[in-house]
């Protein structure tokens, strides 16, 4: 299905090309209709359409195109071939800094913006951070609950196979956490130690899963006892339980494509402020289990399904944040000590 | 045999604008590619991709471990692969027919679609391991996957039309009087399937072989879910060089490498091929 | 060296009768043909005798030993297609050697006779080669070679010249009988073609539906067959009524064309055939053939003729 839909973008980025050269002197000036949007894809770009798309075409009368996955190779192969087809690109947060020291992305016009209050950390200077996730553990109701880290690498008193995600940042740090460094330690983080760590449940580590859609599918078949996931993935499995405590909080950054006409940035800034709207983000988050950075969102989302977000308070203070100007910096050197790693499995 | 100069040319006339199609369509990227391994951040010629390359064990591992897993998926496939063709040459037509739509029909069906398939079929879970305890043969589900046994369970699904075909149609190239004439001159029959008829499908066998062999080298999908994401093939490796880092470089310089080894593996197999040819 | 007995055989495929309770004894050292038109069950026949599928009756006896359900391997038969069937892979040197191999000859003994078979077969100097460099002839040389090599009990050829043009045909023909004759080995042929029939053997077997229709020396079926079928299948025949209202053939070449004194004839057509000329001739209804040496002034088309013949040329078939 990935390459299919990447087979299409293809297709109707060739077919598009020579007609968007030549006929962008004469619209230059003319009236924005649309503008494109680069995202993960899925159930999150769904909400992405339902909560802030269409209320901004609803205002504005510009629709919003959306495509996906939104890897960074392809934003880069986008911005070295000056063959700019979109205007928003969404990153993660480390993906995001490591986008900006590369020269992908455009600063945003937070005063054009003009956004409804939100938490700082989600009005950077290069992105909007549209949208909290968490990565923590999870299991089947039924099995032995899991208090701690240290618990998830008790492979005797917590017998069971695990699934660890296969991107060094979400996995590592919870192995230091476990081998008693405390949060406010983590970074810089010993990596070796932490490998070291996830080797010594080397038997027990059953998948290294790389589609957030597996890991609930191998906890609900049975295949995996316990497993680091996503939250979005997991609130919403009726037998899954998800578990806030010690989870990592971290962001999606919705980022405007270096070189994009500048017209279409302008309206980009409209879109930006409905995402940051609460009741827009409220919408969002009946898609997808995944909250935005408003302030006043816990108020209008519904009190039975609280537990679900990782916004929400009693969720929110159990967390910590990921450090995203640390995966920029090493996130190579820390893939390549992650497939080594892989390898020994 | 030999046509006039004149025709020949006007032969070649007709091919240009495919000539020029593939040149540009197929060639020029991957030229691109290549070259690409070679350009400095500065935008100079270089070789510290390479010395990278050298530099980092990961890579060359990866690659170690991408040859092995594709050469013992290979021979499974080979496992497979000759005895089935074998028995489906001594089919009925009609049999025959049925036989190869079987071997056919996966190829219809997405790659994911089958890879996930497994998973219902022999996962912990699964029917195969459900039939297994409640027949009391095992006490604990059978892991056949997320690991190296489920990747070769899984490429040899997907590569096996590419093998079983092509020797297929040797075997039933072969008459059966070559067989009959050896029997009637006193020949056991595993002399004559030793000395008659594998010789004859050794081409063929040959060729799929290194078919296969080519393909299994750039998986992807297959060994990343029914492998657990443990065995690590460099298309995963590549895929992380290209779209998350992205270091298009040092992927280059990887792609390169890969592509020497292959052409290296294919003029080895001509090199045999034209050896046992003459 | 050994005779062959064919008991009441029988081969169905469904309803199919390939082979109906077929009767044949083929003493040692003999050259039996096995002659009928396509589908008349004699390749099925050789396939039973070779060993190649099961009889559905009937008992197959090789030097008085019963093979009926022995597999190939344990008949000592050498077998030659219309096909060659020689292995491609190898060299001529190696497909002749084959048989001796299996037999765990030792390289000596091998190459001593591997040469001396090719030397029969005139073809000594072409051991190296592949068989695809070969023509049409030299393969089926190459085949026979392969064949008798191993010193077999009996040969069996199915169609051996069937794959040849004409000149070569009746070259190999030639040296075919030679070479039977040397060997001594027993040999059956399985032909469509009367012509190859009647120059190679000592007696054939005429098949039709399964069924055997005459088995006798060559000049005894041609010139008195045993029915209808043979007289038509052997050569061409003239069917005349007798006047006890039996029917009759009498061969083209004992028909005379004279001035009176017989039946009414006009020349619809001659044919020259080099030393004859055969004339197709209508006499009322009837339509004749006859054969005669060209000597002299022939008949033209148009001319009256009188047809007379001797009454021991006569043979009744029915």
């Amino acid at each position: 299905m990935e390459s299919k839909m990447q087979r299409r973008t293809l297709m109707r980025t060739a077919a598009a090309l020579p007609l968007v050269s030549l006929l962008r002197p004469a619209t230059a000036r003319a009236e924005v209709k649309e503008i494109r949007m680069i995202e993960a894809g899925g159930k999150s770009g769904e909400s992405i359409e339902k909560g802030y798309g269409d209320p901004f075409t609803a205002k504005t009368g510009i629709k919003l195109v959306r495509e996906s996955p939104a890897p960074l190779g392809k934003l880069r192969a986008m911005v070295e071939s000056g063959k700019i087809t979109a205007t928003l690109f969404e990153l993660g947060s480390g993906t995001m800094v490591h986008a900006k020291s590369l020269g992908l992305i455009e600063k945003l016009d937070w005063a054009a913006i003009n956004p409804n209050p939100m938490f700082p950390e989600a009005r950077n200077e290069y992105g909007f951070g549209y949208q909290y996730y968490s990565t923590g553990m999870a299991w089947q109701k039924g099995t032995k609950p899991l208090r701690s880290w240290a618990d998830f690498f008790n492979t005797k008193d917590f017998p069971g196979k695990r699934a660890i995600p296969d991107y060094v940042g979400s996995a590592v740090p919870f192995a230091l956490l476990a081998d008693g460094v405390p949060v406010d330690k983590l970074f810089p983080l010993d990596i070796d130690r932490a490998l070291k760590k996830l080797l010594s449940i080397r038997k027990d580590i059953s998948v290294v899963w790389k589609a957030g859609a597996q890991a609930p599918q191998l906890l609900n078949d049975g295949e995996v006892q316990y497993a680091i996931a996503w939250s979005g993935r997991i609130v919403e499995e009726p037998k899954l339980v998800f578990n806030f405590n010690g989870a990592m909080a971290d962001l999606a950054f919705i980022c405007m494509i270096k070189g994009s006409p500048k017209e279409e940035q302008a309206a980009a800034a409209k879109l930006y402020h409905e995402m940051s709207v609460a009741k827009n983000q409220a919408r969002a988050a009946e898609v997808v289990a995944y909250t935005g950075p408003s302030p006043d969102l816990d108020a209008l989302l519904p009190k039975d399904k609280l537990f679900m977000y990782p916004t929400a308070k009693v969720n929110k203070d159990v967390q910590w944040v990921q450090n995203a100007e640390y995966w920029a910096e090493h996130g190579e050197e820390g893939n390549k000590k992650w497939e080594t790693f892989k390898l020994s499995l | 045999m030999a046509k006039p100069i004149a025709e020949r040319r006007q032969g070649v006339g007709f091919i240009t604008p495919l000539l020029v199609l593939m040149l540009a369509a197929f060639n020029l990227p991957i030229l691109y590619m290549l070259t690409l391994g070679f350009w400095s951040k500065e935008g100079g010629f270089t070789f510290e991709h390479y010395a990278q390359l050298l530099d980092t064990p990961i890579y060359l591992r990866v690659l170690a471990n991408t040859m092995r897993v594709s050469l013992v998926a290979t021979l499974v496939n080979v496992a497979i692969g000759y005895p089935l063709a074998y028995w489906m040459r001594g089919l009925s037509p009609r049999a025959q027919f049925i036989a190869v739509s079987l071997v056919i029909v996966p190829f219809w069906i997405s790659i994911l679609v089958r890879t996930y398939a497994w998973i219902v079929v022999l996962g912990n879970n699964g029917m195969v391991n459900r039939l297994l305890l409640w027949s009391g043969m095992v006490d604990t589900p059978v892991s056949f996957l997320y690991n190296e046994l489920g990747v070769m369970i899984g490429m040899a699904n997907v590569l096996l039309p590419f093998l079983v075909l092509p020797l297929f149609a040797a075997m039933l190239r072969i008459d059966d009087r070559l067989m009959q004439a050896a029997a009637s001159m006193g020949a056991p029959n595993h002399t004559i399937f030793l000395k008659v008829f594998l010789p004859l499908t050794l081409p063929a066998l040959a060729a799929g072989t290194l078919l296969v062999f080519i393909l299994c080298l750039g998986f992807y999908v297959t060994p990343a879910i029914l492998g657990g994401g443990k065995v690590t093939m460099i298309s995963n490796l590549l895929d992380i060089l290209i779209n998350q880092i992205p270091r298009w470089e040092q992927a280059s310089a990887v792609s390169t490498l890969l592509l020497i080894v292959t052409l290296a593996i294919f003029a080895g197999y001509r090199a045999l091929d034209r050896k046992v040819g003459t | 060296m050994t005779d062959i007995r064919l008991e009441a055989i029988s081969k169905h495929y469904g309803a199919v009768r390939a082979a109906d309770s077929v009767d044949l004894a083929v003493a040692q050292g003999e050259f039996v043909t096995i002659l009928g038109p396509s589908g008349s069950g004699k390749t099925t026949l050789l396939s039973l005798i070779a060993g190649l599928s099961q009889p559905s009756a009937g008992r197959i006896l090789i030097g008085g030993r019963d093979v009926t359900a022995s597999p190939p391997q344990q008949r000592n038969v050498g077998l030659v297609f219309q096909s060659y069937a020689l292995f491609p892979h190898m060299s001529v040197f190696d497909n002749v050697a084959f048989p001796l191999r299996v037999r765990n000859t030792t390289a000596d003994v091998v190459g001593d006779r591997v040469m001396a078979a090719l030397e029969l077969v005139q073809l000594h100097g072409m051991a190296q080669r592949r068989p695809a460099q070969l023509s049409g002839g030299q393969q089926q040389r190459v085949a026979l070679a392969r064949a008798f090599v191993f010193e077999p009990d009996i040969l069996l050829l199915d169609e051996p010249l069937g794959a040849l043009d004409r000149k070569l045909r009746e070259e190999l023909q030639v040296e075919l009988k030679q070479l039977q004759r040397r060997l001594g080995v027993t040999t059956i042929l399985v032909t469509h073609d009367q012509e190859e029939a009647l120059s190679l053997s000592d007696r054939v077997m005429v098949l039709d539906g399964g069924q055997v229709q005459q088995i006798a020396a060559p000049q005894e079926a041609y010139l008195r067959p045993a029915n209808r079928f043979v007289a038509d299948f052997l050569g061409i025949a003239n069917f005349i009524a007798l006047p006890d209202g039996r029917e009759a053939v009498v061969r083209p070449e004992r028909i005379r064309l004279e001035a009176s004194g017989g039946r009414d004839a006009i020349v619809a057509e001659a044919v020259y055939l080099g030393q004859i000329i055969r004339y197709h001739l209508t006499a009322g209804e009837d339509k004749f053939v006859a054969a005669a040496p060209f000597v002299g002034r022939p008949h033209a088309i148009g001319d009256h003729v009188s047809l007379t013949w001797d009454a021991a040329d006569v043979w009744p078939v029915a």
